[in-house]
């Protein structure tokens, strides 16, 4: 579904991904890893197209969008859910809601998302005429996410969607990222806390100074000694047991 | 100048119609400034321009003054918005605010005002020309007895309400001005949602400099129509948008009222002479007891 060749991007003249080659399937959950500044927010940035890249392509669907502006990528269904704390904090909890659905006109299956967002996280519901300026940082990353479910993606992608939020917000969160890959949507989860990411993807990959320094099966990765090694501690029998249930 | 309650009725309602047209200029100012970032220096143009095209259309064209008031605002947001895509779009590109692509608008902004005073000159010459517009379709108003409120007066105070109405709808009832206060706020985070970024700024310039064709149909038949009537509207909405707190909407039209009531209350009760005084010296007071304006938030530094 998405197919990165040779990416190179930066800021200026200041490279940081250098030569980034990627393929995620349709239907698939995939995660990207890494520490702060080995390039993962300037990926994700290449690929909604808000930095132009400096060498290489990217094609979506089988057609080439590496000249395509954001927003035209959007309406092809590449999503990216912002940080939490880029809500519009100055918008209640509906506003920035439909400003995710900006781009379409079925009113019905506008109508039909957003539903489907209030069941997925009840307490948007309960807090939709409100700022969301006012929100929790758990419910404003809530808000994020169904923000992106409102553009109705092909394929989503989080930037880490579990910075600064307690462990059981976290796995609500994580089972509704799954809930969202179950009704077909591809999903790219960038992802600090590397042993949650595991568990949720079928794929990872793991970038170090923009370049991918290893990927694989999650499976097999969440026991690779070097992952283990340089991110994991502990056992992961549990949080697994929680997350798929 | 002996002191009765109703002149001073009267001073004041004065002082509030001339506020809000201040006010709606303001309007744009502050539109700009949060859509695109750029203070505006040329603007004042935009109300000059479209002052002349409203002229034209009435005594030229024969166009009724509503008409006439709908026509200018048009044609002034696309003279706006060609300016904005020609010249001011390389600039705001590369960022504006504190940038020093930022300071290279406030100069190009300055330019565009001293050269559209010269387009202007060149078609319209330099005389001030008298509006003359049938406004008998407005009732005259009459107040406490003695205090007669002319047709051009009435009809700015109602033709404000309504574009303030307007305004109000668009930005907090539809779709696209959803996408206005998106793109206000983060562009970024505005192409994310898939709203056409560029577009979307190429209206909030039109959407002004039409505010700012408004305001000088409006303003026509009070006084008349010159080629330099611009420079000192200019710095008054300046006045208006920084008392009301630069960047707040609502702020920009209280800005505007405060800045007409003063002077008009200076006017009358200081020296006639000095009316065009006033309004900066409310600025100062302003700036010294409450720099971030009666309604304006922390000041909003941008990178």
């Amino acid at each position: 579904m998405l197919q990165i060749n040779n990416m190179q991007a930066g800021y200026g003249n200041l490279r940081i991904l250098r030569g980034i080659n990627m393929e995620i399937s349709a239907g698939s959950i995939v995660t990207l890893l890494g520490g702060n500044g080995t390039g993962k927010s300037t990926l994700l940035k290449a690929v909604s197209g808000l930095i132009p890249l400096m060498e290489g392509s990217i094609s979506f669907d089988g057609v080439d969008i590496t000249g395509l502006k954001p927003h035209e990528r959007v309406r092809r269904g590449i999503v990216q859910v912002t940080q939490a704390k880029e809500a519009y904090p100055a918008m209640t909890v509906e506003e920035n809601l439909m400003l995710g659905a900006y781009t379409r006109k079925d009113r019905g299956a506008i109508k039909a998302d957003l539903d489907q967002v209030y069941e997925f996280f009840p307490v948007l519901r309960e807090r939709r005429v409100q700022l969301s300026g006012t929100l929790s940082g758990g419910e404003v990353q809530m808000l994020v996410i169904g923000r992106g479910m409102m553009a109705g993606p092909k394929m989503l992608m989080l930037d880490e969607p579990s910075a600064a939020l307690a462990p059981k917000v976290v796995l609500d969160i994580f089972g509704n990222i799954n809930r969202i890959a179950k009704t077909g949507v591809t999903i790219l989860v960038v992802e600090q806390n590397v042993r949650m990411a595991l568990i949720l993807a079928e794929y990872g990959y793991i970038i170090r100074d923009g370049v991918i320094m290893l990927q694989g099966d999650a499976k097999k990765l969440i026991s690779d000694p070097a992952v283990k090694e340089s991110f994991l501690g502990g056992s992961v029998a549990d949080t697994s047991k929680i997350l798929h249930n | 100048m002996a002191f009765d309650f109703n002149s001073l009725f009267a001073f004041i309602i004065f002082g509030v119609t001339i506020g809000v047209v201040y006010g709606i200029v303001a309007l744009g100012i502050s539109l700009i400034y949060s859509g695109l970032d750029i203070v505006h220096f040329a603007h004042g143009e935009m109300y000059m321009f479209g002052a002349f095209f409203g002229l034209v259309l009435v005594h030229n064209i024969g166009l009724p003054y509503p008409l006439a008031l709908i026509g200018a605002m048009v044609l002034t947001a696309l003279l706006g918005m060609a300016i904005e895509r020609t010249f001011y779009r390389r600039l705001t590109r590369a960022g504006g605010g504190y940038t020093v692509a930022g300071m290279g608008m406030i100069i190009c902004g300055f330019g565009m005002s001293v050269a559209l005073v010269n387009v202007a000159y060149f078609i319209w010459g330099a005389e001030a020309e008298p509006f003359r517009a049938n406004l008998n379709f407005i009732p005259r108003l009459t107040f406490a007895g003695d205090i007669e409120v002319p047709e051009s007066y009435v009809l700015t105070a109602i033709i404000s309400v309504i574009l303030m109405a307007a305004l109000h709808y668009f930005l907090r009832h539809t779709k696209m001005g959803l996408a206005v206060r998106a793109v206000a706020h983060n562009k970024d985070i505005a192409y994310l949602m898939g709203i056409n970024v560029p577009l979307m700024i190429s209206l909030i310039f039109g959407l002004a400099c039409g505010l700012g064709a408004a305001a000088g149909v409006l303003i026509g038949p009070m006084q008349s129509v010159q080629v330099e009537m611009g420079y000192l509207m200019l710095m008054k909405a300046f006045a208006a948008a920084v008392v009301g707190g630069f960047g707040s909407l609502p702020g920009a039209i209280i800005g505007g009222i405060m800045v007409g009531i003063f002077e008009n209350l200076g006017a009358a009760y200081i020296s006639a002479s000095h009316k065009d005084i006033y309004a900066f010296l409310l600025l100062i007071l302003v700036l010294m007891f409450k720099p971030s304006g009666l309604l304006g938030i922390e000041a909003k530094v941008k990178a």
